[in-house]
């Protein structure tokens, strides 16, 4: 490489360039430096010793929820907390005695809360008492130069207007966490910070996002002891910062009627359970209640260590979900899907009748019918109807577990519905491929009885069995169920509409789906239907009882009185409907958990809230119907009167003749 | 080696850069223990021990560098080059796999940033390009498409990441080297004008406000965009505040800039300024300008092309670095979150530094070993 000495040299005018130009680009930074420190020197000096520029934040409100009927959901109102700005607290032990007094708290109680946050900057308030009265807002705001660093906050408290009522559905707000924060700055790509607001459960969760709406921030300048001084914007030196205003969050009109879910509120009474409220014709959730719930409101205020640790340490668990994060064993109403198997599978004809004794023998083992005495020829009408085991035991022999699979799959269960809520669990729905990789066990016959009774391994969803229902009501199209009708800005502009999804249509014969309606039909309307004493007055529901064992019972055991045995051992009472049996529009699904039978327990819960659908949303047919129902009643009312008077007068003519017989016999004595 | 050819080496030994570097990190040192002594965190507090370890540590590295002679950098560029990019690649699929973005991989304890090796990389590159085809002619259109190339390349991956600031800096320097490497006045000028009405077009018709901020944090979400002109106005008050001779060591009175989260890295140079004023960054700035004219000395006292270039390009990842980080603490560009050379806590940065003193001083080590 020598010779080369010549090329460099020929480079060196751009050297010299390049050196005269860093040159300039420095003189350039020094004059920069001689305007800032020289020029403007003591301004900025003044400033720095006197004042100090503070960001605001500007919380944006959080956008609204409604119900279907745009009736309001939740309240922001405005709340107050007791801070102190570390930075600035002076004359410490005389501030704090003064604010203990006011705030009727130990000065140790400050001082150790004080102690708790030393490790944040010495800028960064905290906060001291939360909700503080108005009262002592107004004697702190005045007391103010008394007592340097503390001060009101101000901050909106989300409260929900029917408390309980929509607990897990809506969810709650609460102060973003520790854990949460690096995880949610990196997810939303946007910067929290510790004391932000964010949705930690439902609605509010899931919607978060949408809700929130985009904080904004304003520059003050305060003085040395922290109070404001003015708007910066008048201050010539800061000409150019520019301020955000707050954008506000977006508001949700959800698919939940408001009455509806306060009725199945209602109704769950203090159960243990939930219940779930569908269109039958769109997969909009009308209603999603479950109990034990807790107050939402609470956990936006700031939640008190008690109340959460009664949350927590309540055994029904409160805070979970029972609609979509529990699944049970639908009992007999996963019968309707047996029967549905059968007919398209032809191991039966609708009116084909099967003899039904009190049990069936399988093997050595005996399964047991839930009537002792059986029930006699029984066709599928029928095995609905009077919810005949044994009926369903005959047909388990000749249902292959993976075709029973298969049909239940296709009204959605062993499948998470995908609605916009956080923690659904999926059900199960067994086959052999499960079973052997789960246990490494073959299938055995003996579990297709169980299964298709919809016990042993056989787990839905109070909402999969809602929709379930659905499927079968609107003639065999499965929706996926949803919450949110439209999301709207706040100037009314709408951003989001949502629609109807089709999940897919099941493949059954329109013939089997009407014996299965007419079936469920009977369960209410039928003297001898299983539900029939819950039938409610003008709804004409249809549906099935169901009754899910909690653990494996002794024949004895299982025909002991259910509300004698110990409440962990009693059965889940389930029941599932729709109505109007013949045009459906709304389904409903009810667990009441260990509420022994889907009869007594479910079906009030089911019948309530349907009532209330029919009143609001088809009143004539509702009164028609209602009208027949009282008509039919009174006959059979009069029916029955004018039986038992003619069986009096028939007795009292017995009693005459026998009177006039005794009579002529002592005469004759 | 016998013990007068241990003597001779270190005769030829140029101490320059090191004895430069260190004086800067000194005074770097000692801001940093300003910067964040006043801190509740105890780990802010220790810093500055990390920060000592740290600069050791890359002039060990630096030192290594500065023993193998020149001629191997040449041999092996294009090998540098391709394990730069492949790392950059690396890094964007491990990226993505974990969420939002990520600079780094992990090799064990160390934590390896492929955008600091590939600036060093470029330059390297650059100067074996650039020193091997038609050095001695002046350069067009045509001569830059190879070059260009080369640069892109890694310039996409690098924004990718996304790490804007880094990206624009590998382009200046190769503006730099180019520019070094005799362009035309002509094609400069087409250039100018070209850069010109495309970013005017941009700014006019292409992009609406909203967007072009969507852009920008999108491609770097660690620069805080609502609070960056709150970091600059903050910046500027510490500046201005210092005046003539500033507040005195340890006497940064800017409070709220103590706890600013950047203060240790983007803006040491404001309190360096609060607290010794003009007459202190006078000096501060004298000896990064003593550096940089190091550099150019070097580059024209050396016999070979791409030792040459490598100087300059050498030079304009300092200057760069520089000039950018001062300009935007002072409010005179936007923030884009590059580090003060040898004053701003970092690792990686510092481990870079070290590395382009360590191959200045080998290149000056070979000047006259003929």
């Amino acid at each position: 490489m020598f010779g080369e000495d010549d090329l460099v040299r020929q480079h060196k005018g751009r050297g010299d360039l390049i050196g005269n130009i860093i040159v300039g680009c420095f003189i350039l930074i020094l004059a920069r430096l001689w305007y800032l420190q020289i020029y403007q020197g003591d301004l900025f000096y003044q400033f720095s010793i006197e004042n100090q520029l503070r960001k605001e934040i500007i919380k944006a409100p959080r956008g609204m929820i409604f119900s279907r009927n745009s009736e309001l959901l939740t309240h922001n109102i405005p709340r107050f907390d007791a801070i102190i700005i570390p930075q600035y607290l002076k004359s410490k032990t005389f501030t704090l005695k003064k604010l203990a007094n006011v705030l009727e708290m130990s000065v140790a109680d400050i001082e150790k809360i004080l102690k708790k946050n030393r490790g944040q900057a010495r800028y960064r308030p905290v906060t001291i008492k939360k909700n503080i009265s108005l009262k002592e807002v107004s004697i702190i705001e005045t007391e103010n130069s008394k007592m340097p660093g503390v001060r009101v906050q101000t901050f909106i408290s989300r409260e929900y207007r029917d408390g309980e009522t929509g607990a897990h559905l809506l969810g709650y707000i609460s102060e973003i966490n520790q854990r949460q924060l690096p995880r949610y700055r990196n997810r939303d790509g946007y910067d929290y910070k510790l004391g932000d607001f964010i949705g930690q459960a439902g609605i509010e969760e899931k919607f978060d996002l949408q809700l929130r709406g985009d904080d904004g921030f304003e520059f003050v300048e305060v003085d040395a002891r922290g109070r404001m001084r003015r708007n910066i914007r008048s201050n010539a030196l800061f000409s150019g910062i520019e301020n955000k205003e707050a954008v506000p969050g977006n508001n949700i009109r959800l698919t939940v009627d408001r009455d509806m879910q306060i009725a199945a509120f209602k109704a769950l009474e203090e159960k243990v359970g939930s219940a779930v409220a569908v269109d039958v014709n769109t997969g909009e959730i009308l209603a999603m209640v479950s109990r034990p719930a807790f107050d939402p409101t609470k956990f936006s205020k700031g939640l008190t260590k008690e109340y959460w640790s009664s949350l927590v340490n309540d055994e029904r668990n409160p805070l979970r979900d029972r609609t979509i994060q529990e699944h049970y064993a639908p009992g007999s109403t996963f019968k309707t899907f047996t029967a549905i198997a059968a007919l398209e599978e032809k191991i039966v004809t609708a009116e084909q009748e099967l003899k039904c004794g009190g049990t069936y023998r399988l093997g050595r083992r005996v399964y047991h019918d839930w009537k002792r005495g059986g029930h006699g020829l029984t066709n599928v009408y029928k095995a609905l109807r009077r919810s005949v085991d044994v009926y369903f035991y005959q047909i388990a022999t000749q249902l292959d577990i993976d075709i029973l699979a298969k049909y239940a799959k296709m009204f959605g269960f062993g499948e998470k519905t995908g609605i916009s809520l956080s923690r659904e669990t999926s059900g199960l729905i067994p086959t052999k491929e499960w079973k052997k990789k789960r246990s490494g066990e073959d299938w055995q016959l003996g579990e297709t009885l169980s299964c298709v009774i919809g016990q042993s391994y056989v787990l839905a969803t109070p909402l999969q069995l809602a929709m379930a229902y659905a499927t079968i009501g609107n003639g065999g199209t499965l929706y996926k169920p949803y919450l949110i009708k439209e999301i709207f800005s706040n100037s009314g502009e709408i951003i989001e509409e949502a629609k109807p999804t089709e999940l897919g249509k099941v493949e059954v014969s329109k013939e089997s789906l009407k014996a299965v309606q007419r079936g469920l039909y009977e369960v209410v309307n039928n003297r001898r239907g299983t539900a029939y004493w819950y039938r409610g007055i003008g709804l004409e529901m249809a549906g099935k009882t169901g009754t899910a064992q909690v653990r494996s019972m002794s024949s004895k055991e299982l025909f002991s009185r259910c509300e004698d045995m110990p409440y962990k051992d009693r059965h889940h009472g389930i029941f599932v409907g729709y109505a109007p049996y013949d045009n459906p529009k709304v389904a409903v699904a009810a667990v009441v958990e260990h509420g022994c039978h889907g009869s007594s327990a479910a079906a009030p819960v089911v019948r309530d809230v349907i009532t209330t659908y029919m009143k609001k949303y088809m009143p004539e047919a509702h009164a028609k119907n209602s009208e027949k129902q009282r008509r039919e009643y009174r006959k059979m009312l009069q029916e029955r009167k004018r039986k038992e008077e003619a069986k009096k007068k028939r007795e009292e003519a017995l009693q005459a003749q026998e009177a006039s017989l005794s009579q002529t016999g002592e005469s004759e004595e | 080696m016998n013990r007068t050819a241990l003597v001779d080496f270190f005769k030829r030994y140029d101490f320059t850069f090191f004895g430069i570097a260190l004086a800067i990190f000194i005074m770097g040192v000692f801001n940093l223990y300003s910067a964040t002594h006043a801190s509740t965190s105890e780990t802010m507090a220790g810093l500055f021990k990390v920060q000592a370890v740290r600069f050791a540590l890359s002039m060990v590295v630096g030192l290594g560098v500065s023993f193998i002679a020149p001629k191997n950098y040449f041999r092996y560029s294009y090998f540098f080059y391709a394990v730069s990019v492949a790392l950059l690649v690396l890094v964007l699929v491990l990226g993505h796999k974990g969420m939002g973005a990520q600079r780094w991989i992990l090799l064990g304890p160390i934590r390896l940033q492929p955008s600091e090796i590939t600036k060093i990389a470029v330059v390297l590159v650059l100067g074996r390009w650039y020193a091997r085809t038609s050095p001695d002619k002046e350069l067009g259109f045509k001569e830059l498409i190879i070059p260009a190339i080369l640069v892109m390349v890694p310039t996409v991956l690098i924004v990718a990441e996304p790490d804007l600031g880094t990206g624009l800096l590998v382009i200046l320097i190769f503006l730099v080297i180019s520019f070094y490497r005799r362009l035309k006045w002509k094609t400069i000028g087409i250039l100018a004008v070209l850069a010109l009405v495309s970013g005017g077009v941009m700014y006019k018709f292409g992009l609406k406000e909203y967007q072009r901020k969507r852009i920008v944090t999108f491609l770097n979400p660690g620069a805080d965009a609502r609070g960056s002109g709150y970091n600059a106005i903050q910046s500027k008050i510490a500046i201005g505040s210092g005046k003539f001779i500033g507040k005195g060591y340890l006497k940064s009175s800017q409070a709220s800039l103590n706890y600013l989260p950047e203060n240790h890295t983007d803006f040491v140079f404001s309190i360096f300024n609060e607290e010794h004023g003009f007459i202190g960054s006078l000096i501060l700035i004298s000896l990064y300008l003593i550096l940089f004219f190091r550099f150019i000395w070097l580059s024209q006292s050396v016999p070979r092309m791409f030792d040459s270039i490598v100087a300059i390009g050498l030079m304009a990842l300092f200057f760069w670095h520089t000039f950018i980080n001062m300009g935007m603490v002072m409010g005179l560009m936007p923030i884009v979150g590059l580090p003060l050379p040898l004053m701003s806590y970092g690792g990686s940065s510092l481990m870079t530094f070290g590395i382009c003193i360590g191959l200045a001083t080998s290149i000056s080590n070979a000047r006259n070993l003929f």
